[in-house]
């Protein structure tokens, strides 16, 4: 698995060398030889062209309308005829407590969300791993991926009817022990762990299947020849399997911490309520709210561009750091 | 003192036998090979051995204990695996130290293990770079170093060396060997290449689909092999061998191949019209006739020259046949060449049906 990295650059460099010994050569040349090119590889071109089109029309072509976050926009006049006013919109975002207790919420709720739901799927990787019986396994894993299949509407549907003060089952149990009901859904100091935990319920079973990957791909000699030499399942877990897949534990962190500022707001949307907009408003909530409830589009977009702008400083950092200090990276 | 006893040992997986009844004492500080082509059996015999694979009956015994239910861990083999199955997140030192951390060997008995083991294996500069950093050949010796810190009772090598190039392999080789000299520990070593069987064995076991065919020193295997198998496998060029029918006359018995009478030596039992294989190593035929020796007329079509000598690729009739002759460098005689001489004495007789040979000597 060291070796993904190491082989992804080695083929990143091929590509770098044909194109530089191409740039070194006169413009004439240049063309004869990416004409030569296409012609060869053109098959490659024709696959690549939907992702370059799905990239370019939901990607790249709204990034035109990100400009309406420095401008008094309004329908009627349109993208281009709205007046530009600058950091106006920031300014207000930035003396709008709500947005402030938004960005502070995202923060908290993704921190704990990655620092509770990221090891989740590696241990559940892990465990899968140690189920020797073939039938036994399968059943187990279909029955923590299922969860990933079901739409977040049902989610929330579910999560409802399970913390529900009158019937839920949540109550039911702790009314046994005799407590009484809690209407959790409106106590702001439960909305982040029901939220973070229905999340983990919902996708570490799904989000193992990478790890079970990596792990499939370790040598298996490894094994034999630590059983040979008198580990335990327990130390070979920990000195040949996590080690193992690491690089790919550190993508996957990569790859979470970039998407840090991304929390899943349809499953907020649908929990939360003004009671516990104290825990639960995060920034795309915000967004949602300010600009398809207020129609105030410009605010909204200032909003969605500084999400955006701390995102990709946050994927940039990790990809660096990571790639210091363990010599594993995305790019 | 037998180090290693396998007694009647049988390996199925499923419905299918692999392992159709292996009885084999190895003793102890002695090297034994199993050698034998592709699928029969070598590495099922040597992971059962290992306790990688269970026993699916009969018993295995190493230094008079029964180890057929004992966990692997327990059974105080190190193995060293064809593609060495180094970790690749550690590097050298924590490799070959691997086995002893996971027993809780105290860490100056580990350190002065890798440094006294990275002395003998000439790793001492290498200790702290990673597996992927490293060499075929260095990768092979960190995988034997890791083999040999342990002190285990018994080595068991699965083709160790088939991943090398063929310089690096002679070469370590005969490091395995020396080692083996120095150290003395009972050593179960799996090849199809038959040169490191010769090379490495005190004691070669030819395997066939599952079974034994022969065991013996490598001089043994050579001289006397008891089947077609055993002498096709042993000896590079093998032996060449010719169907014919057993003939007895004033002369003695012979067989008449491709019109040339040779005869054979006297230990063949007598019993005319007997349908047999004769085995002639390319090795004892010789270019001028002798005492006891059967002209045969040959066509010559190539000669390999090897160096000091030479290997003739000719026909007798329809069969190919393979000469090495000694050529001291100089191959432009041999162009001509018609006639070779075969010497009775040389000659193995099979039994066409079962391969089996009629004149087996007395081991010496
Ligand atoms: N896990 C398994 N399940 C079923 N059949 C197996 C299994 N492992 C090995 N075999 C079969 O057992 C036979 C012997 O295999 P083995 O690996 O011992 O051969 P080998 O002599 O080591 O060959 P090679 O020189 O190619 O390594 C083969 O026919 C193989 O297909
Ligand atoms: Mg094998």
């Amino acid at each position: 698995m060291t070796d993904l990295p190491a082989s992804s650059a080695g083929s990143t460099t091929g590509v770098g060398e044909t194109a530089t010994h191409a740039a070194a050569k006169p413009m004439r040349e240049r063309l004869v030889w990416l004409i030569d090119h296409f012609k060869r590889e053109w098959q490659i071109y024709v696959m690549l062209a939907p992702m370059i089109i799905w990239f370019l029309l939901f990607l790249y072509k709204p990034m035109y309308g990100l400009q309406i976050a420095f401008k008094d926009y309004s329908i009627f006049w349109g993208i281009v005829e709205s007046p530009w006013v600058g950091w106006e919109h920031f300014e207000t975002l930035f003396n709008n407590s709500q947005f402030i207790r938004a960005v502070k919420n995202t923060v908290i709720i993704s921190a704990l969300s990655l620092i509770f739901g990221f090891p989740v799927p590696i241990i559940l990787a892990l465990m899968f791993n140690e189920i020797l019986h073939a039938l036994y396994r399968r059943t187990c894993q279909t029955i923590v991926y299922l969860p990933h299949f079901i739409s977040t509407v049902i989610i929330a549907g579910i999560v409802i009817t399970a913390f529900s003060p009158s019937a839920g089952i949540v109550n039911t149990f702790i009314g046994w022990i005799g407590i009484e009901p809690v209407y959790f859904l409106t106590k702001p100091e439960w909305f982040r762990p029901i939220f973070i935990g229905s999340g983990i319920w919902q996708e570490a079973g799904f989000s193992s299947i990478i790890f079970l990957a990596a792990i499939a791909g370790v040598n298996p000699s490894l094994y034999e020849s630590a059983v040979v030499d008198g580990a335990s399942r327990w130390q070979m877990m920990w000195k040949i399997t996590i080690p193992s897949i690491m690089p790919t534990i550190i993508i996957m962190l990569i790859i979470r911490i970039g998407n840090l500022m991304e929390v899943g707001f349809e499953l907020i949307i649908l929990l939360y309520q003004p009671a516990t907009y104290q825990t639960a408003d995060v920034i795309n909530t915000f967004i949602y709210r300010q600009g398809l409830q207020s129609g105030q589009y410009d605010l909204a977009a200032a909003a969605g561009l500084f999400n955006a702008v701390v995102a990709f400083v946050l994927v940039m950092t990790a990809n660096s750091i990571s790639k210091r200090v363990s010599r594993t990276s995305l790019w | 003192m037998s180090a290693v006893v396998l007694k009647d040992i049988y390996k199925r997986f499923g419905a299918i036998q692999v392992v159709h009844g292996i009885n084999l004492e190895v003793a102890a500080h002695e090297f034994v090979v199993l050698v034998g082509p592709s699928g029969c059996g070598k590495s099922t015999t040597l992971r059962m051995i290992a306790g990688l694979e269970e026993i699916s009956e009969g018993t295995l015994t190493i230094d008079d204990r029964m180890m057929n239910r004992i966990a692997p861990k327990d059974r105080d083999c190190a193995m060293v695996f064809q593609n060495y199955a180094l970790y690749p997140h550690l590097n050298v030192a924590e490799n070959i130290a691997f086995g002893l951390r996971i027993r809780r060997v105290k860490k100056d008995v580990i350190a002065s293990s890798i440094m006294e083991v990275a002395e003998i294996l000439g790793l001492t500069e290498f200790l702290d770079r990673r597996p992927a950093d490293l060499s075929g050949g260095q990768r092979q010796r960190v995988a034997m170093g890791r083999a040999i810190v342990r002190h285990p009772k018994v080595f068991l090598f699965d083709e160790p060396l088939s991943n090398l190039d063929a310089k690096l392999r002679a070469q370590m080789r005969a490091e395995i060997r020396r080692l083996h000299n120095r150290l003395g520990v009972t050593s179960i070593y799996v090849t199809h290449d038959q040169v490191e069987a010769m090379t490495l064995a005190d004691r070669i076991v030819v395997m066939n689909d599952g079974r034994i065919e022969q065991i013996g020193t490598p001089m043994d295997l050579f001289m006397n092999p008891v089947s077609t198998f055993v002498a096709g496998f042993i000896g590079s060029p093998p032996m060449n061998q010719f169907k014919g029918t057993l003939a007895n006359d004033a002369e003695g018995a012979s067989v008449t191949i491709g019109g040339a009478r040779i005869s054979l030596p006297d230990t063949v039992p007598s019993d005319p019209g007997r349908e047999v294989i004769i085995g002639i190593r390319p090795e004892y035929v010789s270019l001028a006739s002798g005492e006891a020796t059967s002209p045969v007329a040959i066509k010559l079509d190539l000669v390999e020259p090897l160096g000091s000598e030479a290997l003739l690729h000719a026909t007798i009739g329809e069969d190919p046949f393979i000469i090495k002759a000694e050529t001291f460098g100089d191959v432009s005689h041999l162009s001509g060449l018609t006639e070779v001489h075969v010497p009775a004495a040389m000659v193995k007789v099979f039994d066409a049906e079962n391969g089996h040979v009629l004149n087996r000597e007395p081991t010496r």
